[in-house]
Formats: structure tokens, sequence, C-alpha cells
């Protein structure tokens, strides 16, 4: 079975600090992969590693069977990445900013189709062609959303992407990752969130102090099963 | 379309809705033109006052054809007629004026002894010199850095403290191309805005269509391109929007103004030029000591210098003209070494500058740019080596009326040599502000580009 | 309340380590620019006392010779360096040092430093007035210009604001406490500056010297005021930190760069000056409707010669008991110097014409107000280059009227007898005096009051803006 996204015994060393010791993990497509931890654990770290932003001190990840050091521009075509606070051009419209973003993955489109992609993520049509600069966190995310459908990504990554956001947007946004994964794109997401970790999640992830302690899938326990479990490994 | 014109087009748009930015590339657009607007009004001033000399010496030559009617002594004609070494300037001089406000750009000559009169001051307000000339040259090497700086501290910076920087990073985008796109941005602004300013000041100075053109827009590029170079350098050192304008103010201080003042204190130190006060006391001495001397003392040594006027008559008289100019000259004899080693000083010292431009191309710049136009220090010893060459060739007219005692008719008059002098290029330290850019730029985009090799642009 | 802040800020000032890198560097700068201009200072002063020294020997060594001959062989006045010309040389490079001094005509004062050094000069000068004036208010912008966004973006001022104190209590104590810290840099330079002045000083120049620094001192205190109180209300006016500092560098580039090199342009583009040739013309062509001492054939000279024989009741020039030609001289030679006086005072209006512009707008930019104050307290502005001017010129005319009495009082054939060669020890050599403070203070009054307007007017408006500000 190929992964789409996998880690092979995946570390890294700050100056300071240890922040990941050996992450080992595969995800398929159409998987959910919810990685819950505190601040500090190792989440973000995880994640920029796929992204190549940061190196690894050892091991590798891998993007659709690529390594991600040696392959950084290459697995970008088939990430997308949605950080907690999807920050954009407020001088540009919604349109034009996911313009920029989809023509540099190489997706050149008219304004129709932008709009579709946006209307998909959820975006009011009236504040399309509105300045960000006048945008709520949630519309500024779907238009975050809206890029990562644009260019067809086959794994999204998500940092923290729930926080802040009000319950009717975060419950949207938990129907589009589930509309997504049923399209076969896998998700990586890093949460605080236990409750939305269940609700979306096809499986999740403890990280404690740079470490993964417990995977689980998450038909295997309920919500409040979870949770104890989490506080279990957190004390 | 390549990820690298769609970028370009982006930072189109970003400009564009940067309107203090859109005010201030206007506003510089406005100032150039003034500078080109000043500096050509400030030549035609000079030139028009160049021209009006003729006009005085013409006067004052009415007034002794009145005072003497006949034929005249011409030690009388040449004790009172004054005449005038003009520098003219070049057409370039409009775009970098220079010295050309501080050094006389004429100099009034009678026959009497050159060095009294080589170095007379032109009427200048101080406080103005002080505040010095708002022509293109300032502008392009004084303010252009100034747009450069304000156009990209914030070059690489302002996209993380948006905060989209992860969102573009996360795209298959090399940091170098976005990097890339938005220095080629700024870099086609600043230089269509500075070759398009000297384009309009060499045509409205009307200067000559030759090899000088393509080099001062060399020079002119080849700065834009340093300073470009240095952000790039600050982009890629990756600190925040207010360090990165600290460090950048703080690069265009000590380029514009630190390492040309302490220049200027080392220069004065490694080559004391010897003052002039020394050279005009000990010529009024020589000079003045002159009516004390035996009169055949100085004849003798006059004539082992014009031994062709030896055979004229023995001065017995207690005035003679001929005798009065001969210790003239004598004097102008005595301060030679002098005056030699004062403008070999000033030379040396001009040149030890040009040659540690390499230090400042802000300072090899304007070097460059005063050398290509001859407004410069060594147009003007050129202007007074020529004005002594005039001076002689004054002392030739006139010495055969002196020692023949030839009278001075009134037809003599048109007989007077006349001089011209236009302001030479110095196209040598041109060149070599040339190179000296060249390597300024060489060595920040290599500084840059390894910088940016040497370390990953973090998002955020 | 007030104090607590400005304590805050002093002590958080002093353990920012980029503000102690800057103000070393600034501080280093300053006392290299006092010493550096203070050795130059020497050096211009000794060479050019020494010069004077040697022409006033020269002078009174003469052999015996007729007064007009030493009245044409003349001398040479050399301009004194002002003693606090060190601090700011002012326009002091760019106005000679020599003017010869001989009959008949006045010389301009040639050699100034600019002729000698090239365009290197046009990049400025690193002297203690150019650190103060252009560096310290950067020091100052980089120090001040987050006072108030970096408290908003910490959420810090709220928490103050919470405790009961007021935008303007915030902002006053930040602007002393700010202060306190500029004080520290600058104040070691000015005490330098001060024992080296008072080290070297003479006693009798003492009072003088010290009440012009005193003032120089308090002047920059009003400019760095006004500096500081600037940009803590444009931190306190802006959202960002970036914002801020933008805005900052941008009045400083257009106070410190632009405006000044604007204002002097257009005012010698307005008021355009004639030359020197056109000046000499203009005046020799006044010159010849009065006595050409050297013309014997000048009509007026017929009409003197005439009142002096009905004076002295004689027949024949030969029984006059005054030469003529000296009188004629004398004559001449006052006559010609009033015509000369009129155009150099029309030429000097002019100039002052000019520089109104510059010096108006000292009322819209502090920069401008100080470089004038700072030039003509320290004694290197225009005024005090016009007094030595107007020194050498009354000088070199008592100086050839004393001679050309001498030759009057020689009697008719003075011109084939010679005076002693003890004679020239007599006349007194040219000492020149540069004026009190209390002469310069009047044409100073312009700059000060402008910058006493931006004290009062900026803490008063700029305050009021603070105080206005929405959180």
């Amino acid at each position: 079975m190929s992964y789409i996204l996998e880690a092979k015994d995946l570390r890294k060393q700050y100056p300071d600090k240890l922040a990941l010791k050996g992450l080992n993990l595969q995800l398929a497509p159409g998987e959910v992969f919810c990685l819950l931890g505190q601040n500090g654990a190792g989440k973000s770290t995880t994640i920029n590693l796929f992204l190549g932003f940061i190196e690894p001190t050892a091991g590798a990840a891998f993007i659709n069977g690529l390594e991600v050091a040696s392959n950084a521009l290459k697995i970008k075509q088939y990430l997308a990445y949605i950080p907690e606070n999807v920050l954009l051009y407020p001088h540009l419209t919604g349109l034009e900013n996911l313009s920029l973003l989809s023509s540099l993955a190489g997706f050149k489109y008219r304004e129709s189709e932008l709009r579709d992609y946006l209307g998909q993520a959820g975006l009011p049509a009236e504040a399309m062609a509105r300045r960000v600069g006048t945008y709520s966190k949630g519309m500024r995310q779907k238009v975050g959303i809206a890029s990562a459908v644009a260019k067809h990504a086959q794994v999204l990554l998500l940092d923290e992407p729930t926080s802040g956001l009000d319950p009717k947007a975060s419950n949207e946004f938990s129907e589009l990752l589930r509309q997504l994964s049923g399209q076969g794109t896998a998700v990586f997401m890093a949460t605080h969130d236990i409750f939305r970790a269940k609700e979306v999640g096809t499986r999740v992830g403890i990280m404690r102090e740079g470490e993964l302690v417990d995977v689980r899938p998450t038909t295997a326990l309920n919500t409040n099963e979870l949770e104890q479990l989490y506080l279990t490994y957190m004390q | 379309m390549s990820q690298f014109s769609i970028l370009l087009h982006y930072e189109w748009r970003h400009f564009r809705a940067a309107r203090g930015l859109v005010l201030l590339t206007s506003l510089l657009l406005v100032v150039g033109l003034y500078g080109i607007y000043y500096g050509t009004t400030e030549v035609a001033r000079q030139r028009r006052h160049l021209a009006e000399l003729p006009a005085l010496t013409r006067h004052s030559e009415a007034e002794l054809r009145r005072k003497f009617a006949g034929p005249a002594d011409a030690g009388e004609i040449g004790y009172y007629h004054y005449t005038f070494a003009r520098h003219q300037p070049s057409p370039w001089a409009s775009l970098a004026l220079g010295q050309r406000d501080v050094n006389p750009y004429y100099l009034k000559l009678r026959l009497l002894g050159l060095q009294g009169q080589l170095y007379a001051s032109e009427n200048v307000n101080p406080t103005k010199v002080l505040s010095g000339n708002f022509d293109l040259a300032f502008v392009l090497v004084y303010l252009f850095p100034l747009l450069i700086i304000a156009l990209c501290f914030n070059m690489l910076s302002h996209e993380r403290e948006l905060g989209i920087l992860p969102l573009l990073l996360a795209q298959p985008l090399r940091p170098g191309v976005l990097v890339a796109a938005k220095l080629t941005f700024r870099g086609g602004l600043v230089l269509g805005l500075a070759l398009g300013l000297s384009a309009v000041g060499l045509a409205w100075a009307g200067v000559p269509l030759d090899g000088r053109v393509a080099l001062w827009l060399a020079l002119v590029g080849l700065y834009c391109l340093f300073w470009l170079g240095v952000a790039l350098v600050v982009a890629a050192w990756q600190r925040s929007s207010a360090v990165n304008a600290v460090a950048l103010l703080g690069a265009w201080l000590l380029l514009l103004v630190l390492v040309p003042s302490l220049l200027q204190v080392c220069v004065a130190a490694a080559h004391p030029v010897p003052q002039g006060l020394a050279l005009t006391m000990q010529q009024r001495e020589a000079i003045h000591g002159g009516w004390d001397r035996p009169k055949t003392a100085t004849m003798t040594r006059f004539f082992a210098r014009y031994p062709q006027y030896r055979d004229t008559a023995t001065i017995r008289e207690r005035f003679a003209w001929r005798w009065y100019y001969a210790f003239q000259y004598l004097g102008d004899q005595s301060v030679a070494p002098l005056a030699a080693a004062y403008t070999q000083g000033q030379q040396q010292r001009h040149a030890l500058v040009a040659h540690l431009g390499w230090l400042s191309p802000a300072l090899s710049a304007q070097t460059s740019l005063n050398a290509l136009a001859g407004t410069d220090l060594p147009a003007h010893l050129a202007f007074q080596r020529s004005a002594t060459r005039y001076h002689d060739a004054l002392r030739a007219f006139y010495y055969p009326f002196l020692f023949k005692k030839i009278p001075f008719t009134h037809a003599d008059y048109a007989r007077l040599p006349t001089h011209a002098f236009a302001s030479p290029a110095d196209l040598g330290t041109a060149a070599r502000g040339l190179w000296q850019l060249l390597g300024g730029v060489g060595a920040v985009y290599l500084l840059g580009w390894a910088l940016l090799r040497g370390r990953a642009v973090a998002p955020r | 309340m007030l104090t607590s802040i400005a304590q805050k800020e002093f002590i958080s000032t002093l353990r920012d380590r980029r503000f102690v890198g800057l103000s070393l560097l600034v501080l280093g700068l300053l006392l290299a620019a006092t010493l550096v201009g203070r050795r130059g200072y020497a050096a211009l002063q000794q060479e050019r006392a020494a010069a004077q020294h040697t022409v006033n020997e020269q002078f009174a060594h003469q052999p015996g010779r007729h007064p007009h001959r030493v009245a044409h062989y003349g001398s040479f006045a050399f301009r004194p360096k002002s003693g606090l010309s060190f601090l700011d040389v002012g326009i002091d490079s760019f106005t000679g040092a020599a003017v010869y001094l001989e009959a008949h005509q006045q010389n301009s004062v040639n050699f100034s430093p600019a002729q000698q050094a090239g365009s290197l000069i046009r990049f400025g000068e690193l002297t203690v007035a150019f650190v103060l004036q252009a560096l310290v208010p950067l020091l100052i912008i980089f120090l001040c210009f987050s006072a108030f966004t970096e408290e908003r973006e910490t959420g810090t001022l709220r928490l103050l604001l919470s405790q009961g104190a007021t935008m303007r209590q915030i902002a006053w104590g930040k602007i002393r406490g700010y202060s306190q810290a500029v004080a520290l840099v600058v104040g070691p330079a000015l005490g330098l500056a001060a024992a080296l002045l008072f080290a070297a000083g003479s006693p009798a120049r003492g009072l003088d010297l010290g009440l012009r620094l005193g003032l120089f001192g308090l002047g920059y205190a009003a400019y760095f005021f006004v500096v500081i109180v600037g940009a803590v209300v444009v931190s306190a006016r802006q959202q960002h930190a970036r914002s801020a500092l933008v805005l900052l560098l941008g009045c400083w580039m257009l106070g410190c760069v632009i405006l000044p090199k604007i204002t002097a342009n257009l005012g010698a583009h307005f008021y355009p000056a004639t030359t020197k040739a056109q000046l000499d013309a203009e005046v020799h062509a006044e010159t010849q409707r009065g006595i050409d001492g050297h013309n014997p054939h000048d009509a007026h000279v017929a009409a003197i010669t005439a009142a002096l024989l009905r004076k002295y009741h004689v027949a024949s020039e030969k029984e006059l008991p005054v030469s003529v030609n000296g009188i004629v001289m004398a004559e001449g030679e006052a006559y010609s110097s009033r015509v000369y006086q009129a155009h150099f005072a029309a030429l000097n209006r002019t100039y002052a014409r000019q520089n109104a512009l510059a010096d108006w707008a000292g009322w819209l930019n502090p920069y401008q107000a100080i470089r004038p104050l700072s030039m003509g307290l320290v004694g290197s502005d225009f005024a005090h280059y016009v007094h030595f001017q107007q020194a050498a010129e009354a000088y070199r005319y008592q100086l050839v009227q004393r001679l050309n009495g001498l030759q009057t009082r020689m009697g008719y054939g003075d011109k084939e007898r010679r005076l002693g060669a003890a004679t020239w020890q007599n006349i007194a050599p040219f000492a020149y005096q540069a004026p009190p403070v209390g002469w310069a203070l009047p044409a100073l009054l312009g700059p000060a009051l402008a910058l006493l307007a931006w004290v009062i007017g900026l803490s008063w408006l700029g305050l009021k803006l603070v105080e206005r500000t929405p959180l």
C-alpha cells in the first residue's frame, strides 16, 4: 500500500531542545489524522517538517513517496497548508488572493472558476470581491481551504484550524473536511480540540514532549474516553 | 505565465495599493525634474555671466581709449586693461554642478603678477554653498538610495509580518524566485526612474550623444543596482521590517556621511596641502621687494629668461614699465615651486579620494559623475593652467611693446589675445569609478546570494 | 505616576542592547568629532596666527619707503577661527581665510578649505554640530518610535491606563525618561568640549565663551526635546511600530536633507547676486565720478589744489605745507571706499534675502532653526564672517588713510622722498576681535523663537493629540 504521507524516525533537534524524538507515522489517502497535544509538544514542528520549512536532524518525511528535504519544491504540488490564522494580502480581494496562490501552484483559473472554489469553501458570494482586510478569521480560512481545493491537494496540513472560530464556522469547517476526505484527500491536523478530533478524525494521535505516545482509531473510543486518555497522558 | 511573471504582476498591484510609496516615487520624480531644472538654470546663469564678461572688457577698453586718446605706453595699458579667462561649462555640468559654485568660473587678469590673481574668489553666498546644490547628481546619489530603502526595507519581512509567507511558501515556489521577483520589480521601477530622469536631464542639457552618455547611464544604473543589492543582503538577513529599516538607513549614513567625512579627515592628514596663505605672502614679498632691489639685478635675472630682450636700453629713469613688469614676472617665478606644490597637493588629495572610492559607492558615483561633467577639482586646475597660459600669451603680446618701445595704438586692442576654455571630461576617473561600482555591485549580490543560499527563508 | 513611568522608560532604555550599541556609536562619534574638530581648529588657528604674525613682522620691518608704496604693499588679514568653531564649522569651510589689504581696492577673501578639498567636502563634515543636528535625532527616532506602539501591541498600555494613569501622564513620563537617556549620551561630549575649551582658553574670553557654550547647550536641549516629543506623539498616533518608524524617518530625511537644500537653492534662485566682475565694474564706474588718485590730469585734482592754495594763502603747489598727492589719494580712497561699502552692503542684503527663505523654514523645520542658532552661537555663521570682512575693510581703510596722511605731511615733492623704517613700526597691526555674544544674539532671535515655538507648540498640540488617541 502506498502512503500519501509518511514519517520515518523523524527527529528534530533545536539548539535548546529536542522537539521531535523519532516520529513514525503513515497516512493513507482519505484518512484524517488528528494530532493532539499541549503547546510545545512538537505538533507544529511535525507540520513544518512535512512542509519542508525546516530540515530534520535525522530520519525523513515523505509526501506521496518523495522525501521532503530533497524534493522541497515537488512535494508542494501535492500538499496544501492551512495555518491556525490564515493571513492574506489585506489590500487584495479574496478572489485576487486565491488567484495568486493557485497560479503560483500552476493553476490558471478564470474568475468564474475561482468563484466556484470560494463558494465550495463556503465564502458568501458578496464577500469574494471585497478586500480581505474586511474579512473575519473564518472567512480568511475559507479562502485558505479554497486554495487547497483549487490546487487539487492530495494532502492537507492543518495547524489548529478551528481555534478562534465560532461554533458555526467550526462546524462548517468539519463538514468541509469530511467532504474532502471523502474525495480521497488525506488530512493531517494538529489540534487542541478533542471534540473536533473525535468528530472529523479517522485516527487520533497523542503527542507529548516530542513523542507520539498513543495512536487510536476514533471508532475505538467515544469523546469522553478520548478526553480521559488525553488527560492521563498529560499528567 | 511563469511564477516569476505572476509575482511581478502582483508586486505591481501591491505597489499601487501602497499609496505612500506611490506618493514617494512621484515625489522623487518631481524632485528629480526640479534637480534638472535647477542644474540647467544654474549653468545657464553661469554661461550668461561668462557671456557678459567680454562686454566688461570692452567697456574698460573704451575707457582706456578715452583716457589715452593717442598712442599710449603699453605699460599703462597693461596696468589698467583687464580681461577674463573664462571657464565654459560643458553641457554635462547642468547634471552635476560639482565644485563649480565654489571654484571661480572666470578669472580677471591684468598684466601684473599672476599668482596674485590666480586664486581670487567669486562672490558666493557661503550659507547657500554650505547647503549644496540640488542638482540631478544629488538626487541620484543621495535621494535614490532613500527611495530604494523605502521600497525595499520590508521586501520579505512584509510578507512575513502579514503572515502570508507560510501560505506562499507552501506553494511549489522557490523562495529565491519570490525574492528575485520582488527585487526585479523594485529594480525596474528604480532603474526606470533613474535612467528616465537621466535621459530627460541629458536631453534638457543638450549633451552631445557620445560615449559619455553610455558611461553616465552605466554609472547611474550600477549605483542603483548597488543599493538594490544592499537591500537584497538585508532582506536575505531576514530580520523584522524595523530592523531592516534601521540597517539600511545605517548603511546610507555610513556610505554617504560617515565614510566621506572620515575620509576627509584621513586625506587631509595624509596629504597636508601647503596652504595658499604662504604662497600669497611670499609672492607679495617677492614682487614688492622688486621696488627696492637694484634695477640692473632685476633686469639681469629677467634677461636670463628672456634673452631676446637683452639688447634693450639700460634703465636709468626712476621708473620704467618694463622693469615693473619684469619684477612682477620674477615675483611669480620665485613662488613657482610653492604654487606647484600647492596644486600638486590638491591633485594628490583628489587622486587619493578617487582611488579610495571603493570605500563608498556613493563617493565613487559622485566623483565619477562630477568627473564626467568636468566640474571637479581637476577641471578647475586645468582651467588654472589654461589661465596661466593665457597670462603667458598676454605677456608675450605686451613685451615687444614694452621692450621695443612700440607705442600702443587703438588698433592694438583688437590684437590682444583672447581666452577660451571648456571643461574637459575626466574620463579616467569616471571609468575608475565605474569599475569600483562594478566591484561593489558584485560584492553585495554575491553576499546576498550566499546569504539566501546559506539560510532557508523562514516563513515566520 | 509620572516619575515612575519616566523611571521605567529610562531603565528599560538602558537595558535595550540596541540602544546602548547605537548610543555608544553616537557618543563615540561625538567624542571623535570633538577631538578631530579641536585638532583641526588648533591647526588652522595656529597656521593663521603664524601667518598674521609673519605679515605683521614684514610690515613693521619694511625698509624706508614712500608711504604710498607701503599702501600698495599693504597687509593681510587672516581670519582667526572662533574659539567654539570646533563644535560647528558652519560656513567656515566655504569662506576664505585670507584677504589682501591694499590701497584702492577691496580684495576677495581667498583660500577657503572647500576650494582645496574637492567635492569630498560636499558630503558634509564630521563635526559635533552634525552629530547633534542630524545623528542624535536619528538615535531619538530609533529610541522612541515604538514608545506607544509596542505598549499597545503587547497590551501593557491598557494595563497602565487601568491603573489610573492618563495618556498625557504616560506620554510625559516617556518624554522624561527618553530625555534622561539622551542627556546621558550627549552630556559627556559637551562636558569634554567645555573641558577642552576652558583648559586652553584665556580667562578674558572665558565668560563670553562660557555664555556661548551654555546657550549652545540650551539650544540643543530644546531641539532634542522637540524631536523626542515629536517621536513620542507619532508613536502614539500610529497603529503600528513600522508605520511610526517609516513616518519618522521620512520626516528626518525631509527636515535634515531635503528642505535645507531646497530652501537654500530656491532662495538663491529668486534673488540672484551679482558676480564679482560685475560688482568690481560697477564700483569702478562709480569711482570714476570721484577722484583717481593716480591720474594727475583728473579734473578734481585741479579743484582740490586750488582749494588748498586758497586755504594756505600761497601761490603755487610748491609752497604748500602739505602734499597735494597725499590729499588727493585720501580723497580718492574715501570716495571709492564709500562706493564699495554701498555695493558690498547691497550684495550682503542680497545674500540675506537669499537666506531668508531658509531662515523662515525654521518655523516649519526645527533642524533649520537649530542650525543657524548653533552656527551663530559658535561664531561660524554668515554674520560673523561679514563682521570679519568689515573689520578687515575698516583696518584696510584706516591703514591706507593713515599712510595717505603720512604722505600728505611730507609736503611737496613727496614722491622723491621716503619715510624711515621706524615709521612702520608705529602702525598698529591688524588684530581681529570676534564680537561678543551680545552682538550675535539679536540676529539669532528668529531661530531661537522658532525653536521655542516648536517646544511650546508641540508640547501643547502634540500632547492634546496623544490624549485624543483612541486605544
